[in-house]
């Protein structure tokens, strides 16, 4: 990306859409017997690959953890719905945050590029 | 998306394996033989296979699939009536063992999973539409 501001909110905006499909693929499993809540240790992945993201690199995909110690059921499964659609909403609303302040960013720059060739 | 979209449609056959099951709770006589016999979905987890599985990485996302239905085995509950066509010698008639509470909470709570999946999409459809909107 252009400069160190886009590179985060670029490097946010993928972790944040890799936990909307985690999010996604719990909920349709809330009644598999069996399945685990899976998530991503997202500050850890956010802090530790920061500067690769800063640098324009490619960064490595996130692992993929189990989320563990939430309440399990009868038959094995341990997704929790409420829990599941406040990170829904949360993940969504922080996308949207990200989304409008990258937008800016490129808005500046649009206006650089064409204010500077009047 | 399509992991939603798995979701919802294992969620409305298991609501209309529930609704078979509640519209023939007083059924006697089957094609098979016998009274009717409740019918439940079992969920598996599955990948979601995309024509563009093999480009992008899609191990992501783990869908749900109705992987067997399950038809009750249990005796059903005899009751008697002599007159009925479908009585056995001793006058009793085999009726579905079924229990309509049992089948209305099943069916609350496939129909509250199956807005959770729209939710899921629409939250999800949201995010790309703002990803596209930066191209503006």
């Amino acid at each position: 990306m252009f400069d160190p501001v886009s590179a985060h909110l670029e490097h946010y905006m993928n972790l944040l859409s890799t936990r909307q499909k985690l999010v996604a693929s719990n909920i349709a499993n809330l009644d598999t017997p069996g399945y685990r809540t899976r998530d991503i240790d997202f500050h850890f992945e956010f802090m530790s690959k920061m500067d690769a993201a800063e640098n324009g690199q490619i960064v490595d995909p996130p692992t993929i953890l189990e989320a563990g110690g939430l309440l399990v059921k009868n038959d094995g499964n341990d997704v929790s719905l409420d829990q599941q659609m406040r990170l829904l909403s949360e993940t969504a609303i922080r996308f949207n945050v990200a989304s409008t302040l990258l937008k800016g960013q490129m808005q500046s720059l649009r206006a650089a590029i064409t204010e500077g060739g009047k | 998306m399509s992991v939603s979209a798995t979701g919802m449609s294992a969620q409305r056959t298991r609501a209309e394996l529930l609704v078979e099951n509640l519209a023939n709770s007083d059924t006697t006589r089957t094609p098979e033989g016998g009274p009717y016999r409740r019918k439940d979905a079992v969920f598996s987890s599955a990948d979601v296979t995309s024509p563009f599985g093999s480009i992008f990485q899609n191990e992501l996302g783990v869908g749900v699939q109705v992987s067997d239905i399950q038809v009750d085995q249990r005796e059903p509950d005899k009751r008697f009536m002599p007159g009925h066509p479908d009585a056995d010698a001793e006058g009793y008639v085999a009726i579905p063992r079924m229990n309509p509470a049992e089948d209305m909470v099943d069916l609350i709570t496939a129909s509250r999973g199956y807005q959770a999946n729209i939710a899921a999409m629409t939250a999800v459809k949201d995010m790309i539409t703002r990803s596209i909107d930066l191209l503006k």
